[in-house]
């Protein structure tokens, strides 16, 4: 059998499912919106790319920066703004947090885009949130170590 | 022998990059195989590279196939979703090719459509990950295909641009989802890339995977002042600057220099490869070969 790369639609979202989603999302706008500038894709990964969200990215990358960073940290196509993955990577750096830059996140299952990424998690759809970190520098080798 | 053969027995391979033009001319992409046939293993068939329509990558690479050349073709994620992207491959591979450059994609809006929707379905990472999957007889949705294709994958990697640990943890990844070679973006700065080698030797990642050093020849001082303002993620030393301002003609001075940078990087260890981007100077690529082989 293939690797999981795709992030599923199966089960797909019921019609009562998409009312709950519908409100939980304006519970899930109130804190995610002003803090993270939520994108709403509903396949949240905040807690593995330092608490910045990787959907604000113009090209909205979930694996990491393009080619385009500029030598002081500037996005390529709006260069009055930092690349997100610019940030994503010194605040995980801050946070102790690399070794989750590590993963390589699947790809995004557009039938989730708007719909409550905390509803998704609790229908086991996507990855529960990364708790604490510990020994960042130790996990980073582990992995190199056990991928290579 | 073959592009993929000499990467499987690891061996030093060197790689050319054609653009196709903004027309249906298909001699264009004739005339330029012409310099690079006999002279590099691979040539790299640019897809509508900084958003600019330009004819078909798959197509250009058939017709570089039937002049006898080795073709990369390019796949972006900018153009096409995941369904155009694997259908695209399924033809590539029907029609002979097997060496595929898996890359995001320049914005749509530095390009001649800015209008455009840009896709971005997959990302690059994703893409070596989906071509890995297709290579083991699954598509993306699971389906068994009754033939496999069998890719040789390929991914870039820019050591120049920001910020630096960040682009081994990418290099990382893609090696991880299962690139066969990675080309770089041109060195212009030595001291840069030798550091971001060692780290990466360090790593053990030049042993998972065939790791070609970009090379850009170029005919002036402003080509390269143009890049340095314009194009982003490329880093320029001052002193190639000087050199091209200073000289008296600039295009001797552009290959000097190209074949300086070849012989500089060839010594660094970890390195397997060159993938020479003569961008609109294809016709200089018989001679800087030439010149790196008698030095």
């Amino acid at each position: 059998m293939p690797k999981e790369i795709v992030s599923s639609c199966k089960p797909p979202l019921t019609a009562r499912e998409r009312k709950i989603s519908h409100l939980l999302r304006f519970f899930e706008d109130l804190i995610k919106v002003p803090l993270f500038g939520c994108q709403k894709c509903g396949e949240c990964i905040l807690s593995s790319t330092g608490f910045v969200c990787c959907q604000r990215c113009p090209k909205r990358l979930r694996n990491g920066p393009c080619g385009g960073t500029g030598q002081d940290g500037s996005c390529e196509v709006y260069p009055e703004r930092k690349c997100v993955w610019y940030r994503i990577y010194f605040r995980s750096s801050r946070l102790r947090r690399l070794s989750l830059l590590y993963k390589l996140n699947k790809i995004h299952n557009w039938n989730l885009e708007g719909t409550s990424a905390w509803l998704n998690v609790f229908k086991k759809r996507i990855d529960a949130p990364v708790g604490l970190v510990r020994n960042d520098k130790q996990k980073v080798k582990e992995q190199i170590a056990d991928d290579l | 022998m073959t592009f993929k053969e000499k990467i499987d027995a690891g061996q030093f391979v060197w790689c050319g990059e054609i653009g196709p033009p903004q027309s249906c001319d298909g001699d264009v992409i004739r005339n330029k195989a012409k310099y690079f046939k006999g002279f590099v293993d691979a040539v790299n068939i640019t897809d509508n590279q900084t958003a600019i329509v330009r004819l078909s990558s798959i197509a250009s690479a058939r017709i570089l196939l039937d002049e006898g050349v080795e073709p990369i073709i390019q796949v972006t994620c900018r153009d096409r979703n995941r369904l155009a992207i694997q259908s695209d491959l399924l033809g590539a591979a029907a029609l002979g090719i097997t060496n595929v450059l898996c890359l995001t994609g320049d914005y749509q809006t530095f390009g001649d459509n800015p209008e455009a929707r840009g896709v971005f379905d997959l990302d690059s990472i994703q893409l070596v990950a989906a071509v890995a999957q297709m290579n083991s007889g699954f598509l993306l949705s699971g389906t068994e295909m009754k033939k496999a294709p069998e890719f040789v994958i390929g991914a870039a990697a820019n050591p120049f641009a920001e910020p630096f640990e960040m682009r081994l943890i990418r290099l990382y990844k893609k090696i991880k989802a299962g690139a066969h070679f990675l080309q770089t973006q041109p060195v212009f700065d030595l001291e840069l890339f030798s550091r971001w080698m060692e780290r990466a030797v360090a790593m053990g990642l030049h042993e998972k995977t065939a790791i070609l050093a970009g090379v850009m020849p170029v005919r002036s001082a402003r080509a390269l002042l143009h890049m340095k303002e314009h194009v982003p993620g490329v880093k320029i030393s001052d002193e190639y600057i000087d050199r091209m301002q200073q000289a008296s003609d600039p295009k001797e001075e552009g290959v000097k220099m190209a074949v300086e940078i070849i012989e500089a990087v060839r010594k660094i260890p970890g390195v397997r490869g060159i993938h020479l981007m003569p961008v609109m100077w294809e016709s200089i690529t018989p001679t800087i070969i030439q010149e790196t082989r008698l030095t």
